[in-house]
């Protein structure tokens, strides 16, 4: 343990923050304020504990919270222990997060009030033994008596620290691990260091000119990488963090005046909700400096309207998967220049941020010129090594190329085209991932439960209903069946899957359609669904 | 348009809603005046903005969300008065022309 930081992890701007602004707000939930040092204290509380409980050397906690102030504080107090943290999601069904846990090893787990009642739910599925943080629990008696097994500290039983609470954390330790959509039917573990995300907050802070007196939105659920910029960036500099209630995520019009945000980060489907809903006049987001855009494709148009109703804003698509820290490439909108830099009315995702590299590359894995398309790999110190405990999955996507030496790159499966001054254009998948309101789905994941759901083989999903603002939903399509049971195969996706994923509908057909190479002919499948509704 | 009462627009908004929820199996509880809608699932905002659509058809006035907390226009009562306060608006401007 020691008592202060270099800048080489993820927790140092906070400190330094809290250090040279203690009774700056950093952190607004609901109706609580918290002081950078209020939060610095809270947090210094949690890394206590979790230095004081930890059994082995392992490194990463969970967090079981969900847009409250402990779900913060545990963040940085994991951080501050020197481990990393593992988001779990209280919106997932159980049996996914019983899987997060599980597969990310972790034994110690920080649980906010508003979770608690998940526990008699997640802890019985559980086959080893947990370490359970309740920071705003006075009494475990009852908890421990019902699950012997595991171990519950309180309040009480945590210490205030004396000083800034900082462990020992190489560049190369790893910061937090995410889940993404995994094909096998499983989620896929993300393991980001230190150093990747240090070097993406630090370009961020510098790009955008963050100061202390910024006012952040904070839009997304932990377990979504782009909360990760609302935090860290916002705290490196000193700014204020504005959680945004579950209640005012999907309508957030009012939000953004009452509270005079100066800047905003989302995924561009929301500009379409708001729209429709009549809440972007325009001026009427007069306050925010920024407004990033990240997680789908943004069309011009709702960059236009976004524009005009946060005039004094600079507005920006950002692009990057999970694997390469938050975001790796940006296009600045222009209401000028723009619209016809616009391929098929979707904003470019521009140029890599300095110091990140790309390559776009044919199925050889060789560069190809521009204007032509290709998969578009990455490399540069954001880049993460691989997935967690999943070599094979890493020997598929994290690859040295042929002709480059060396390096490490990251094959995202995006098809992009580059133009004549440079800037990517993005057109689409190489493989069966999609995008719904920015999270990422593995149309194979979602199949693979549902085989099990319909106890069938001949299984297909699709995106429906097709959108110009990105896919709003999907459909599975079951053959090889007598009868089905919608409403059950539905429930236990639903025991499985996250909203997100959990198709609109099932629909029970005689034969898959296939096509020339007897693969199932997916655009058949949207066929018979355009059928249907005329 | 005739002047639509209160409990009249509840009862057509939740039979609109039997009908026209979200279909990705949340939506099986009992929909009462008091259900929010996005926080137990049964609509999705796209969902929302149909609902917004069918009450002003219904109702013959534009509902304006504008100062609007989500909190009270996510469920079906207070949104089914919310839309009536502005008919009541339309009404009374008319009635002093």
């Amino acid at each position: 343990m020691r008592s202060d930081s270099q800048e080489t992890d993820l927790i140092a701007g906070f400190y330094r923050s809290a250090k040279r602004f203690p009774s700056r707000v950093a952190l607004v939930v609901g109706d609580q304020h918290l002081t950078y040092l209020d939060l610095q204290l809270l947090a210094g509380r949690i890394a206590s504990a979790v230095f004081k409980y930890e059994q082995g050397s392992f490194p990463l906690a969970a967090i079981l919270a969900h847009r409250s102030v402990i779900a913060y504080a545990a963040i940085l107090g994991i951080l501050a222990a020197g481990k990393g943290y593992v988001p779990l999601n209280a919106k997932f069904p159980i049996e996914r997060t019983r899987k997060m846990l599980q597969f990310s090893g972790c034994e110690m787990l920080v649980v906010g009030k508003e979770c608690f009642h998940l526990l008699p739910k997640l802890l019985p599925l559980m086959d080893r033994h947990l370490t359970l943080i309740l920071p705003e629990a006075s009494d475990v008696a009852l908890l421990s008596s019902a699950f012997p097994m595991h171990r519950f500290v309180s309040y009480g039983d945590t210490d205030p620290p004396h000083s800034p609470f900082v462990s020992d954390v190489s560049p190369t330790d790893i910061a937090y691990l995410l889940f993404t959509s995994g094909s096998t039917g499983d989620p896929k573990g993300v393991p980001i260091s230190h150093s990747n995300v240090v070097s993406y907050v630090q370009y961020a802070c510098n790009r955008y000119a963050v100061n202390p007196y910024d006012r952040f939105s904070q839009v997304f659920d932990l377990t979504f990488d782009l909360s990760i910029h609302d935090m860290f960036v916002c705290w490196q500099q000193g700014a204020c963090l504005f959680c945004l209630p579950e209640s005012v995520v999907k309508a957030p019009a009012k939000f953004i005046r009452d509270h005079q945000l100066t800047m905003w980060f989302s995924v561009p489907s929301l500009i379409g909700i708001l729209a429709k809903m009549r809440l972007l006049q325009p001026g009427c987001f007069s306050s925010l400096r920024y407004s990033l855009f990240c997680g789908e494709p943004l069309s011009s148009a709702y960059a236009s309207v976004w524009q005009d109703a946060a005039p004094n804003s600079i507005v920006e698509n950002l692009y990057g998967p999970t694997e390469t820290t938050i975001a790796i490439s940006h296009y600045r909108w222009d209401r000028v220049t723009s619209p016809r830099e616009c391929w098929n009315g979707i904003v470019p995702i521009g140029w890599m941020f300095e110091g990140q590299i790309c390559c776009v590359a044919d199925s050889e894995h060789k560069s190809v010129s521009n204007d032509h398309c290709g998969e578009l790999w990455l490399c540069g110190s954001q880049v993460a090594n691989g997935y967690w405990n999943d070599s094979e999955k890493t020997r598929e996507r994290f690859l040295r190329r042929t002709d480059d030496g060396d390096r490490l790159w990251y094959r995202t499966g995006d098809l992009v085209r580059r133009d004549d001054t440079g800037c990517l254009h993005f057109l689409g998948r190489v493989d069966d991932q999609v995008k719904i309101c920015g999270y990422r789905i593995e149309l194979q994941e979602v199949e693979a439960v549902m085989r099990k759901a319909c106890a069938s083989e001949q299984v297909a999903s699709v995106v429906w209903p097709p959108s110009n603002d990105g896919a709003q939903g999907l459909v599975t399509f079951v053959s090889g069946l007598e009868t089905l049971d919608e409403n059950r195969a539905l429930a236990y996706c639903r025991d499985r899957l996250p909203d997100y994923m959990v198709p609109r509908r099932v629909v029970l057909i005689d034969d898959m359609p296939v096509n020339a190479n007897g693969k199932i002919d997916k655009t058949g499948l949207v066929r018979l669904l355009q059928a249907g509704e005329k | 348009m005739s002047h639509v009462s209160e409990i009249a627009l509840v009862e057509a908004v939740i039979r609109w809603l039997y009908e026209n929820a979200e279909t990705n199996g949340s939506v099986k509880a009992e929909i009462t005046p008091d259900t929010d809608l996005i926080a137990t699932g049964v609509l999705t905002s796209r969902g929302i903005i149909e609902l917004l659509l069918f009450i002003e058809n219904r109702t013959g006035c534009r509902i304006d969300l504008t100062d609007v907390e989500p909190s009270e226009f996510s469920v079906v009562g207070s949104l089914c008065r919310l839309a009536l306060r502005d008919q009541d608006g339309v009404y009374q401007y008319v009635d002093n022309r």
